[in-house]
């Protein structure tokens, strides 16, 4: 008889244990009355048991994962900002530049290279922007077929380049091929390179994410395409490209391969992008990295090495300020 | 569509805002404002250039010519000069390459081909003008150590150079101790370190090490180092090394052992051994001989020298100038720059930082190059 009872609880059991499975341990709580059915959501503790197990496992393994990816980057902003903190508290850094500092001699300012990084990376940005953006704007609204591929794969194989390669060959053609002097210009070239793919697929993202009932519904209304594009997609998506081109801008301005190649250091303030060398904070920190040894150097360094960080920092910062506001998102 | 306008706006207007900070920070504060540099020192007869002057090269001058650029900017505010220390061999190719105006080198520029170029051939190709070495300053290479409990070290050319391709490799060596009498020496390991990086300071250092032990250095010299030891990036590299290493040995030139406080080894060529002074290195500068014709002034240093008193170990670094720039203006920036760098005042301040004063008789010829340079 209870045989019987128990085939016919069966399907019940089966569907509690699985439950079971499923949503952890929360299921103890139904124990049911019936001391077949007890025994039954017993037998199927005892596999339940060994996925507790696993469980933890999987989440001390994964924790300990996330300790150890966290623990250098900690680490290393520690390092710099311990070393480099008292540097840039100074106002002397924020306004000065090197001229006629030695690496013997303590101190200066950083304002010649941090001008100049920004300068750079706004010609960067002045360039690349464009041309990645209408770039994102054909491959997903317009481009179909062969071309759009080619294009697709193109900005696929840019985003690969290294960014010494990028350097090189902007030296091989502004240099070598066309005799011009190295100056913060073909730095920004370079760097043009290596923003344009990063920029262009955060676009091609965010415009993917605008629905296509508002296309649809603007086409209902006879608004021609491109009108279409410029006042309903582009505005749609416009908090989400800004945050592509932050963060692709954030990049480029951390990037030194460029810089050590096409752009010579100097230590005077530098605000012409097409003649003389243009100081800026990766080639600073290299400068006073040759002579690491002497404290005075060293310590020029950190501040300049935390003055960059910070600077990333902040434009990812309003990155993900810009992108949490981002209308397409919701 | 409310909540996306809110979004548009707020990014707009934060674009907005970095645009502006971006343009207040270009806004320019004094320019060539010096950063109170003391009382700016007295004109003189510095003759003054307005612009900008790049040059590139030789690690072993950074500090040399660092000094003579503070000087002459404090007189002349309008005037900039930017030397990057990339090296010798990548100072001589932007030379070539025309841009820099001229380049610092650790060795005159070769007369005789290497990969089917001869770099003298290219240099006056780029100037369309022969080019010329002129010797600026003198830095004498130490041979620094840091053995516990040792101030004082003895060595010669055979020795230094079983050092250096691991023949001897403990520091109570009995080749080691016949040198250094009355000295304890412990039987620590010797750790060598080297440049990894090529290096002019090389090249001058396994000259040396060839032509005092030729049966012992038997490798050729060059910028690349082929002995024995740990690489170390820059001449900073090799001193952090040998300072944080008991043990340790290194060539490096001798501001870097000074400003790092290393101890110094003094050198026996035959007659008693000679500490490294700017007197003793000097005397080798003195008797070197003049290899280039004319206002080019390329030297030959002898390494194998006997002479008592003569601290062998040295290398001139010169600076590599077009005889007449295309570019006149041009000309005229580098003429004024190494006039003054090449002027009394400055050699004599360079002492204190670790170069040895180049002898009056080749300072003389110096002058008179640069002033023939157009």
């Amino acid at each position: 008889m209870t045989m019987t009872a128990h085939d016919e609880t069966r399907p019940g059991g089966t569907g509690s244990g699985a439950r079971l499975g499923t949503t952890g341990g929360t299921g103890t709580s139904t124990t049911p009355t019936d001391p077949g059915r007890r025994d039954l959501i017993e037998s199927m503790d005892r596999p339940h048991r060994g996925r507790a197990i696993k469980d933890h496992v999987a989440r001390i393994v994964m924790w300990g994962s996330f300790v150890l990816a966290v623990v250098p980057l900690v680490w290393i902003l520690w390092t710099v900002a311990s070393n480099g903190f008292h540097m840039i508290t100074t106002s002397l850094w924020w306004t000065g530049n090197q001229r006629n500092i030695n690496t013997t001699d303590a101190g200066g300012g950083a304002r010649h290279a941090i001008e100049g990084t920004l300068i750079q990376a706004g010609a960067t940005a002045a360039i690349a922007v464009p041309i990645a953006i209408l770039t994102a704007i054909y491959l997903v609204e317009y481009g179909r077929g062969r071309l759009a591929r080619v294009i697709s794969f193109m900005v696929d194989i840019l985003s690969g380049v290294p960014s010494i390669v990028a350097a090189l060959f902007i030296y091989a053609v502004w240099v070598t091929t066309f005799g011009i002097d190295r100056n913060g210009f073909a730095v920004s070239l370079s760097l043009v390179l290596l923003m344009i793919p990063t920029v262009t697929r955060s676009t091609e993202e965010m415009l993917k994410l605008v629905p296509n009932e508002l296309r649809e519904a603007s086409y209902a209304l006879g608004v021609p395409k491109w009108v279409t594009i410029v006042r309903v997609v582009l505005p749609t998506a416009f908090s989400g490209i800004v945050t592509g081109v932050l963060l692709g801008l954030a990049r480029v301005m951390g990037e030194t391969a460029p810089l050590l190649i096409l752009g010579p250091y100097t230590k005077n303030f530098q605000r012409d992008l097409f003649n003389g060398n243009m100081p800026t904070l990766p080639t600073m920190i290299n400068e006073d990295r040759s002579d690491f040894a002497l404290s005075t150097a060293a310590e020029r360094m950190w501040g300049a090495a935390l003055t960059l960080i910070i600077l990333v920092l902040l434009l990812n910062l309003a990155g993900r300020f810009i992108a949490r506001r981002s209308a397409v998102a919701k | 569509m409310s909540v996306s306008r809110i979004g548009a706006v707020s990014a707009i207007a934060l674009a907005g805002a970095l645009a502006l900070s971006a343009c207040a920070t270009e806004n320019p504060a004094p320019a060539g404002s010096t950063q109170g540099a003391g009382s700016s020192a007295s004109a003189g007869n510095v003759d003054c250039f307005s612009g900008d002057l790049a040059a590139e090269g030789s690690t072993a001058q950074k500090n040399a010519i660092a000094q003579a650029i503070k000087s002459y900017q404090e007189a002349c505010a309008d005037a900039t000069i930017d030397y990057n220390a990339t090296g010798s061999g990548s100072g001589i190719k932007q030379f070539i390459a025309k841009q820099v105006a001229f380049a610092g080198s650790d060795s005159a520029l070769k007369t005789t081909p290497k990969d089917g170029k001869v770099e003298a051939e290219e240099a006056k190709n780029a100037c369309g003008s022969p080019a010329w070495n002129l010797p600026m300053a003198a830095g004498p290479i130490a041979i620094a150590y840091n053995v516990n409990g040792v101030d004082k070290l003895t060595l010669n050319g055979e020795v230094a150079a079983k050092i250096f391709n691991g023949q001897i490799t403990t520091w109570n060596d009995p080749a080691i101790a016949a040198l250094n009498k009355g000295v304890t020496l412990p039987s620590t390991p010797i750790k060598v370190y080297f440049r990894s990086d090529e290096s002019g300071t090389t090249e001058n250092f396994t000259k040396y090490l060839q032509a005092a032990a030729p049966s012992v250095w038997t490798a050729d010299p060059g910028k690349q180092w082929t002995g024995k030891g740990e690489g170390k990036e820059k001449s900073a590299g090799v001193s952090a090394a040998v300072k944080s290493q008991d043990g340790g040995i290194t060539y490096v030139e001798w501001s870097y052992a000074q400003q790092n406080q290393l101890h110094m080894a003094a050198i026996d060529t035959g007659s008693g051994p000679v500490e490294l002074t700017g007197e003793t290195a000097g005397k080798a500068i003195a008797a070197a001989k003049q290899v280039g014709t004319g206002n080019d002034l390329a030297l030959k240093l002898d390494y194998g020298t006997k002479e008592a008193g003569v601290y062998p170990i040295v290398l001139v670094t010169y600076e590599i100038v077009c005889s007449k720039y295309a570019d006149a203006e041009q000309g005229k920036k580098v003429k004024a720059f190494l006039k003054h760098y090449a002027s009394a005042d400055v050699q004599k301040s360079l002492e204190p930082l670790g170069y040895a004063p180049l002898p009056a008789e080749v300072l003389t010829k110096v002058d008179t190059a640069v002033d023939a340079i157009s």
